[in-house]
């Protein structure tokens, strides 16, 4: 039997694929933990405002948010039951986090805080956006489960 | 795995381009540093003319 193989940077198989995978998991992983320190660091010692980084923190923000719903839509995170209290418990600790990082950010790392109306602005825009990515994982989890169900059939 | 490739006098890169993978992954494959899928096991096998039994299944560890 003769070989066929010719180009040798043609072929890919399941093992290069497998350790390819692999290295761009934690390279991608290494990539999101630094700008999400460069954010930080900005925010935080810098005292930057939002304006300042926003190109950052909006590439942050969709590539976190795709990145979790394509985990959810294609089973890498299986959720077994949605449960209201569950989705309601979590929603909550979410945004008692994001308040506290606010307040924080604001009235404990810089010398000029915020007045209690001007961090229950903040608050609210926490409020509706931890809510608007919830929905949006739960939909695709929703999808996701959908699709493996149609797979299944 | 080895054996019933030497048997069908096939080289390590003949057995790797007729089932479509890399040389080193079949070199891995004898050397039982990596665990193909079945998908691959099962190619493996016709390529050679065997069961999957024959080529995988390890009578020691049972």
């Amino acid at each position: 039997m003769k070989a066929t193989n010719k180009n040798p940077f043609s072929k890919l198989d399941e093992r290069n694929k497998q350790i390819a995978g692999k290295i761009m998991v934690v390279m991608y992983l290494l990539t999101i933990l630094a700008m999400q320190g460069i954010i930080l660091y900005r925010q935080l010692v810098l005292g930057q405002e939002w304006n300042d980084f926003r190109d950052l923190a909006i590439l942050m923000t969709f590539n976190s948010l795709f990145l979790v719903s394509a985990l959810l839509y294609y089973g890498a995170v299986q959720v077994r039951n949605l449960k209201l209290k569950s989705v309601l418990l979590i929603y909550f600790v979410l945004i008692f986090l994001g308040s506290l990082f606010t307040y924080a950010k604001y009235n404990l790392f810089r010398d000029d805080g915020l007045t209690w109306d001007q961090l229950w602005d903040k608050f609210v825009l926490i409020y509706i956006i931890t809510g608007i990515i919830l929905g949006f994982f739960i939909l695709f989890s929703l999808l996701g489960r959908r699709r493996m169900e149609k797979e299944i059939e | 795995m080895k054996l019933a490739r030497t048997e069908k006098k096939l080289s390590q890169q003949e057995l790797a381009d007729l089932c479509d993978v890399t040389r080193q992954t079949i070199g891995l494959i004898e050397k039982g540093k990596y665990n193909p899928t079945l998908n691959l096991c099962i190619r493996i096998a016709r390529t050679l003319d065997k069961t999957l039994n024959d080529l995988f299944w390890d009578e020691g560890n049972e």
